[in-house]
């Protein structure tokens, strides 16, 4: 067991959220007992915050604009093809300037395409790794809070295990033992990331599952499913949303040190992790090769941080008292 | 109440110190010296000796034992121990080391040594046939590493204390085994006195005959291991030379490169080509050498698409040699036939070229190219190792514009290999890429090792079988014993059919090593013989 | 109490099995032949047999499995494929530098991340608190080792103001030899009173534990402030406001020690995290830690040595997760009946 206080527990003392970044650390807490909410006053509330932290609203300006850089790539890149296999040996390395605003690398490919189209690979990955974790995470804790006794503690126990490893970790160890490739680093980061979706659902799960009206529901003969469906999932859609957003940053991060390793995506795929390894000698000598894409790595992992920090303060009701 | 749990946190930090402290002490970096042979040949110069410094990016040892050591520690090991002749790189000639002189019989099959008189090993025993005797024999007994370059020996004969005979089963060209970068050390195998000599060595001691000797040995720390001056050496220690030898273990580039700006290591065995022009420009010594060291695109001639030989040729034409070379701004040479540059069996003007048009038209013959049916070929290599990715990368840009599309897969070399040797032949790559390089400076284990067929593949990785290239291969060394001018031409013969008619590989370049030396120190010779060597005892510290 | 703390150690030895089944199995799934590894690039068949009967490749998985288990007990951790010594040595020996480096990590991460966080909370709302929140931030969002390069050029290889790499100039072995005792180099220079290793060492830790604090640093930070927020909201902190301390005082003498609680079991949880974080650091600064040694590990598909290290850190992570939890327990009454 981790050092995360189980989520169902009934008499929780209301401890302070944890900080994003470390949602991958403490795991979320005590988001469990609410009911869905109308989504006028979901927005409303949303406004409201955006206004009152100027943070959360530039972290989502920013994620905007990354988004739009991704899916533009083709587009704005200055140089498309140089995002996929072209290359141009007898450009290499040159600084940057109005031809190349962020310069050219090793085999004369233009940094800035490259940073444009990493900014898909990267937002790819994390929306795979998060959906796979999502889905399986929420899938088993539903059947763990809903089903309760063996299946639960069999299911608890294992997220255990799994949460023994620090993320970057047990992704390293199965990146390792899998050949590098995307569909490597989407199976490696979600299955370190997948406990925390169960636990969280259990949660909510179980503390939906003991209420009057779904005892009732349950006596009237409401198949399972039906109930899971109308009552378990909507309960834990917002805590699972934040906690999506706050996870996001982190499998960023990571998806990137797995590729700097040398273990994750390879070329010509462009990812800013991959990058970066791939130009880190020669930092000393040519330093655009590495700075920029950091800088992605360092401005998108930061615009997430924040927005996800924003939407739990937003929609979490602790943290609507501050 | 909170306090109090700072104060129990602070109080078992506390107690676990004093735990720890009270296990006692050992001073660090003197561990090994303590138990160190004893009647070794005298005291060791004073530490404030000259300190040569070389900076390595992978652990220096992993095996101790001279018999099967086949790894890093070779720039360690060959200024431990010494063999008995050693390649000379700018005669191409074998030349005496701890044997003087040598000669062979008519039929190449009869060997006689003679040894250095006064030389002793490091454990004070003097050197003597007999001794010899025992360590090769002891290494071909083990049968580990590189023993194979002991394989024709029928029998060892100490025909007296300095004259050393071996009789040979099949002719070899015995003097240029001997000079082998690995296996080919003189021990004292009696080191270990009635214990077990493998353990002896494991434990980070030498028995060499070298002008060093092991002074401590740190598994796991920056500076792994460090050599001292070995006094009864048989050279002697007239004039400036180096005292002392360190490894210090230095992962990365860029890291290593500021270390040598600022004088804290002397030798990088090799940088990147900006860093190298920045060491350069900024006043420290560096030098360019090719290596014997080239790489190979084995293509799949036995199954998967490149089983036609007009698509392997069509490959062979769409790397772009030049732009390939120009891209490695001084890490790699263009290659020139299969064998590299200062062995023999080497031909010149034998440079490839890039030709689209030929590859286009050779595409479209077989149906493929742009317009035809696309084609996927898959191509494995070494994982990080930036000059193989750059081939990757540049080579997949190419073929797109021919319609071809080339999947790229960079893996650790146990996957790659036991991919490549995959009983499915439905597994196997189209094409592999690795590095090769003789363990003695002759070109035949390219063709004996990865081309010559062989039932279970093993590095033959183009699956080849064809059986007069196989017979001539075999007859290969017989020939370079008794017959020189017959040997070269069969050398060049097996190039063209392997390369031009078979078009069964490629060779992109041969690796340049790019040193970096800290300004001051002289007489430094690049031997690829001993890949990454350097022999301290002939370098001159700088003032 | 007794029953709390017989159900937490049951936990934890079951997650502990649990931990070194999925080692087991992660390392399992590896596609080359591990006997490869060990016998070498151009190793004959018969070696290659010799190292699969050395390993006990060719036994059935579940027997593999409890073997793998019994051997770890009994501390034979395997032999490395890449230096050819036993595991478990090799983590003893790369173990202690790591701490070295993370325990300054944590110090520095401590120092930097508990004030902003009182000062953050002091001007909640402010541009102080915007400000604090702002670094903080960027100091989570950083990835390391693209942070550990830049600083490393800039600070050692421009300005010159610290070493480039290692763990301390190591000519110091001859002129000052190091007594060691707990083989962590500046608790051993600072018992021994060996000021030359002392100042060195710590002059060559500066760079990485700067970089390896900056994560820390930030969830410590924001984790201050926002106990800091929730605690002066308590009564008794309201109460000490209405009595007439001052603003910094009553956070300092009120709010900060019941938060203490949280941040300490904190720091003991990003403990292992800074670790793993070290190893992308560790790297870049040449430090002789567990980093380097899973590096060259990784390098090599070295599976034993690269499940020890998975195993080592998960063990540490699980370890320090009960520490903090009987602790909390035996302070704590209420964490007993969860």
């Amino acid at each position: 067991m981790t050092a995360s206080p189980e989520p169902a527990g009934p008499a929780e003392p209301a401890g302070p959220a944890e900080p994003a970044g470390l949602a991958g650390l403490a795991g979320p807490t005590g988001l469990g007992r609410r009911p869905a909410r109308p989504l006028r006053l979901l927005l409303r509330r949303l406004l409201r915050t955006a206004r009152a932290d100027v943070l959360a609203a530039a972290g989502a300006v920013l994620l905007l604009a990354i988004v739009a850089c991704a899916l533009l790539a083709p587009w704005i890149a200055p140089y498309p093809e140089d995002g996929g296999t072209a290359t141009h040996p007898t450009e290499a390395l040159l600084p940057p300037s109005a031809d190349h605003w962020f310069g050219t690398d090793q085999v004369g490919r233009d940094i800035l395409s490259r940073v444009l189209f990493g900014a898909r690979t990267s937002l790819f990955i994390a929306v795979a790794v998060l959906g796979l974790a999502a889905a399986a995470g929420v899938t088993l804790g539903v059947v763990a809070g809903y089903a309760g006794g063996w299946i639960r503690d069999v299911i608890m126990r294992v997220t255990d295990v799994f949460l023994a490893f620090p993320a970057l970790l047990l992704s390293l160890a199965l990146a390792v033992v899998l050949q590098p490739s995307v569909t490597t680093v989407v199976v490696a980061l979600a299955a370190t990331w997948w406990p925390w979706y169960a636990r969280l659902t259990a949660s909510v799960a179980q503390s939906v599952a003991t209420r009057g009206y779904v005892d009732a529901a349950r006596c009237l003969g409401v198949p399972a499913p039906l109930i899971v469906f109308r009552h378990v999932l909507p309960n834990s859609a917002t805590p699972v949303a934040v906690q999506l957003s706050l996870d996001a940053g982190g499998v960023i991060l990571t998806s990137a040190a797995l590729s700097y390793l040398g273990i994750g995506v390879h070329d010509p795929t462009a990812e800013w992790g991959l990058m970066v390894q791939q130009g880190q000698t020669l930092f000393t000598t040519d330093w655009w090769v590495v700075t920029f894409p950091g800088l992605a790595i360092l401005v998108t992992a930061f615009a997430f941080n924040v927005l996800g920090e924003g939407l739990r303060q937003a929609l979490d009701p602790r943290g609507a008292t501050r | 109440m909170r306090w109090q749990r700072c104060l129990l946190a602070a109080g078992t930090a506390a107690a676990l110190a004093l735990a720890a402290a009270c296990g006692g002490g050992q001073v660090r970096g003197a561990g090994d010296r303590s138990s160190a042979p004893s009647g070794a040949g005298g005291a060791a110069p004073p530490a404030t000796g000259t300190t040569f410094v070389y900076a390595p990016n992978l652990d220096v040892v992993t095996d101790w034992d001279p018999a099967s050591s086949y790894s890093n520690e070779i720039v360690a090991m060959q200024n431990i121990y010494e063999s008995l002749t050693k390649y000379n790189i700018r005669t191409q000639k074998v030349e005496p080391r701890l044997a003087t002189a040598w000669e062979s019989s008519k039929d190449g099959k009869t060997w006689t040594f003679t040894l250095r008189e006064g030389v002793r090993f490091h454990t004070g025993k003097p050197l003597t046939a007999e001794a010899a005797k025992d360590a090769i024999q002891r290494t071909k007994d083990k049968g580990a590493g590189a023993a194979y370059i002991w394989d024709s020996i029928k029998k060892i004969k100490a025909k007296d204390d300095l004259t050393l005979e071996f009789k040979l089963k099949y002719p070899a060209p015995l003097d240029l085994l001997a000079s082998a970068d690995f296996a080919a050390y003189i021990y004292d195998t009696a080191a270990a006195g009635s214990g077990d000599l493998e353990k002896w060595f494991a434990e980070g001691r030498d028995a060499g005959t070298g002008p060093y000797t092991v002074d401590s040995w740190q598994k796991g720390k920056e500076v792994e291991l460090s050599l001292t001056a070995f006094d009864g050496y048989w050279g002697g220690w007239q004039g400036a030379k180096f005292t002392r030898v360190e490894f210090r273990v230095t992962p990365e580039l860029t890291t290593a490169a500021q270390l040598v700006q600022r004088g804290e290591v002397s030798f990088v065995p090799r940088l990147n080509p900006q860093l190298f022009a920045q060491a350069a420009a900024q006043g420290a010594q560096t030098t360019q050498a090719p290596s014997f060291q080239n790489l190979l695109a084995l293509f799949n001639t036995e199954s998967g698409p490149l089983k036609d030989e007009r698509l392997r040729k069509a490959v062979q034409q769409a790397i772009d040699y030049d732009g390939l070379v120009a891209a490695l701004k001084g890490a790699g040479v263009a290659a020139s036939g299969l064998v590299p540059q200062g062995l023999f069996g080497h031909v010149a003007g034998r440079t490839p070229k890039q030709d689209l048009a030929g590859a286009e038209a050779l595409l479209k013959e077989a149906g493929h190219g742009p317009g035809g049916k696309p084609l996927t070929l898959t191509m494995t290599y070494a994982q990080g190792d930036a000059d193989q990715q750059l081939l990757a990368t540049l080579l997949s840009s190419t073929l797109s514009t021919l319609n071809v599309k080339l999947e790229a897969e960079p893996l650790q070399w146990t996957t790659q290999w036991d991919r490549g040797k995959s009983a499915d032949t439905g597994k196997r790559q189209d094409i592999f890429v690795m590095y090769w390089y003789p363990d003695y400076a002759d070109a035949y284990s390219w063709f004996a090792n990865v081309f010559r067929s062989s039932d279970t593949p093993s590095f033959n990785l183009t699956y080849l079988k064809d059986d007069t290239f196989d017979e001539a291969v075999d007859k290969l060394n017989e020939l370079a014993a008794v017959d020189k001018e017959a040997a070269l031409t069969s050398y060049a013969d097996l190039q063209t059919r392997l390369i031009d008619e078979l078009a069964a590989v490629a060779v992109p370049y041969v690796m340049n090593y790019q040193r970096v030396l800290a300004g001051g120190i002289g007489g430094y010779v690049d031997n690829p013989a001993y890949p990454n060597v350097v022999f301290v005892y002939d370098l001159t510290p700088g003032a | 109490m007794l029953r709390y703390l017989t159900r937490r150690l049951g936990q934890a030895v079951l997650v502990v099995a649990g931990v070194v089944t999925l080692t087991f199995t992660v390392m399992r799934l590896v596609p080359g032949d591990p006997a490869v590894a060990f016998a070498g690039p151009r190793a004959t068949p018969a070696e290659l047999a010799a190292a699969r009967e050395r390993f006990g490749l060719d036994d059935p998985l579940w027997t593999q499995l409890w073997n793998y288990a019994r051997d770890l007990a009994g501390g034979d951790w395997g032999t490395s494929l890449h230096t050819r010594q036993p595991v478990a040595r090799d983590l003893t020996l790369a173990f202690p530098a790591s701490l070295e480096l993370v325990g300054a990590a944590l110090v520095v991460a401590v120092a930097a991340g508990v004030p902003l966080g009182v000062l953050a909370a002091r001007f909640k709302a402010g541009l102080p608190d915007l400000s604090v929140r702002f670094t903080s931030m960027l100091a989570v969002s950083v990835p390391v080792f693209w942070l550990a390069l830049v600083v490393q050029t800039v600070f050692a290889g421009n300005l010159g103001w610290f070493p480039v790499a290692g763990e301390y100039d190591s000519s110091l072995d001859r002129t000052s030899p190091l007594t060691v005792y707990t083989d962590i180099t500046i608790v051993d220079a600072l018992i021994t009173g060996n000021w030359p290793v002392f100042t060195s060492t710590l002059w060559h830790l500066a760079l990485p534990a700067l970089v390896v604090a900056a994560y820390p640093a930030g969830v410590i930070a924001q984790m201050t402030r926002a106990a800091l927020i929730e605690e002066s909201g308590q009564d008794h902190v309201r109460l000490s406001r209405a009595l007439g301390f001052g603003r910094t005082a009553v956070l300092v003498r009120f709010a900060l020690r019941p938060a203490a609680g949280p941040v300490l079991s904190l720091i003991a949880l990003v403990f292992a995290y800074a670790i793993v974080n070290g190893f992308l650091v560790e790297a870049v600064f040449n430090w002789p830690g567990l980093g380097r040694y899973a590096a060259a590990s990784i390098r090599s598909l070295d599976t034993p040595a690269i499940a020890g290290v998975t195993l080592l850190v998960a063990l540490l992570y699980v370890g320090s997760n009960l520490l903090v939890d009987l602790v909390q327990g035996v302070l704590d009454p209420r964490v007993r009946t969860r």
